[in-house]
């Protein structure tokens, strides 16, 4: 390949240029393997408060069904004295997730842990278009009203 | 009651049906960690359990994923580090990278492969990957900044991914390491047009087509637009004889053309194969690790019987 040398300092110029052009880009997950998004889920408790009651029996009776059945999440149970029972999430791109479980029914707990295991770990945000997309086009997305010949499925029905 | 001392539930393995260890465990009382700072060696045993699931692996060697996690600089190298699995890894990795870059890009020349695998397929992408499948939590290392900082976590975690690459090889074998590679780190889109280096298209066009002994290149004005304004637009088509190899725009002439000769050189170099079938890795025949034992951690001398 035909080539000529720049002085050094132009070239240490443009190998900064791309270099920021080649910066690694994060996976997208599912398109090949998915990984699941929430690592970790830690549950706090305290052995005497009265907050923690159903947070305790949700250890003992659920807690384990739910480790066995979710093996890609590390269950983590530690005690936490003298504070309300509380359930922290933490998922794979660094983010977390607390919740507070206090005076939270047996029913209301595994909805919570349900919520944080299936949450994406991605804060909130508002997306401010109804599609995004890797490769956008210049003419916008299709619409089907917008065509020279809008697609009439009478002449089909009558077949 | 849970108990008091540090204990991992479910050790009796019987009860999970797939075999993992179980991944609950109970800690004496600790004082809640701000999470202020990274968290820094804070893995247990259950990390790496719960690490294999969500990766989708299995190893027959319980302690295989601790010491791919596990980077020399840990403890002052007294726990087996996964050196040894970074070394094979990175080679198993090349080569499968380069089965598919080489497949991939029929036309693409060899300092163009290299600086795509580099760009795509090296330390900081690989890092990128770990962070995605949430090893950096998992790793045991020690920064040279000092205990609590992250200085080096890049370059720690590409490696712990190439050693993960040679753990699947040495425990599963050729095929599932091909399979752990195509599924994990060969999906994402590979952008050509950035690596590729044309500094002077033109004169590299004109060599080309006398390499493949087509005529002589011509650029011809195929569209215009506002000449005589401030935001003109040139279209201009390269053509060997009556063929158009490429095209390009431009706001002059002079930029049309060059972007056209530029054009041309990626239509052929980096022509892609989509949906490039890789023949699959056959059998075990194919590495020296003998397949029936459990392979032992890589700190063992000997690898067969």
């Amino acid at each position: 390949m035909a080539s000529f040398r720049l002085p050094n300092v132009l070239n240490s110029v443009i190998h900064a240029h791309n270099d920021q052009l080649l910066r690694a880009k994060k996976p997208k997950n599912g398109v090949g393997a998915f990984i699941f998004p929430c690592r970790k889920l830690v549950f706090n408790y305290c052995e005497r408060s009265g907050s923690s009651k159903s947070m305790m029996e949700y250890l003992q009776r659920q807690a384990m069904n739910f480790a066995e059945e979710n093996p890609q999440i590390e269950v983590v149970v530690q005690p936490r004295p003298s504070k309300h029972p509380v359930i922290r999430a933490f998922y794979t791109n660094g983010h977390q997730k607390t919740k507070c479980v206090r005076k939270c029914s047996a029913d209301e707990i595994p909805e919570v842990v349900k919520s944080l295991r299936d949450h994406s770990g991605h804060k909130l945000r508002k997306w401010n278009r109804y599609v995004i997309s890797d490769t956008p086009s210049v003419r916008g997305i299709y619409s089907p009203f917008h065509v020279k010949e809008i697609h009439d499925i009478s002449d089909q029905k009558s077949k | 009651m849970f108990s008091v001392a540090r204990t991992r539930l479910g050790t009796a393995g019987a009860k999970v049906a797939s075999g993992r260890a179980l991944s609950l465990s109970t800690f004496t009382s600790q004082k809640m960690a701000k999470q202020t700072r990274p968290i820094i060696n804070n893995s247990d045993e259950t990390t790496y359990a719960a690490l294999e699931a969500r990766l989708n692996v299995q190893f027959k060697d319980r302690g295989l994923m601790k010491q791919v996690c596990t980077h020399k600089s840990f403890d002052q190298g007294l726990e087996s580090s996964n050196e040894r699995l970074e070394w094979l890894g990175k080679r198993v990795l090349n080569l499968y990278v380069g089965e598919y870059l080489v497949a991939k890009y029929p036309n693409l020349p060899m300092e163009s492969l290299q600086d795509v695998q580099h760009a795509n397929f090296g330390m900081g992408s690989l890092a990128e990957a770990g962070k995605h499948f949430g090893m950096l939590p998992a790793m045991r290392w020690s920064s040279s900044a000092g205990p609590t900082q992250t200085v080096g976590a890049t370059k720690v975690l590409g490696k712990a991914v190439q050693a993960l690459v040679g753990a699947v090889y040495m425990d599963q074998g050729a095929a599932a390491a091909k399979e752990f590679v195509k599924r994990h780190l060969l999906t994402k889109p590979v952008d050509i047009e950035a690596v590729v280096q044309l500094k002077n298209p033109k004169t590299m066009l004109v060599e080309l087509t006398k390499r493949k002994g087509l005529e002589y290149p011509i650029a011809r004005l195929m569209k215009e637009t506002g000449r005589f304004t401030s935001s003109p637009v040139f279209i201009v088509g390269v053509f060997c004889g009556t063929r158009m190899v490429g095209m390009g725009f431009g706001s002059s002439l002079k930029m049309a053309e060059y972007r056209a000769a530029k054009d041309a050189l990626l239509k052929h170099y980096a022509k892609e194969i989509k949906d490039v079938q890789l023949v699959d890795a056959d059998d075990s025949d194919l590495t020296f690790f003998k397949d029936s034992e459990a392979t032992a951690s890589a700190s063992a001398s000997a690898f067969a019987a």
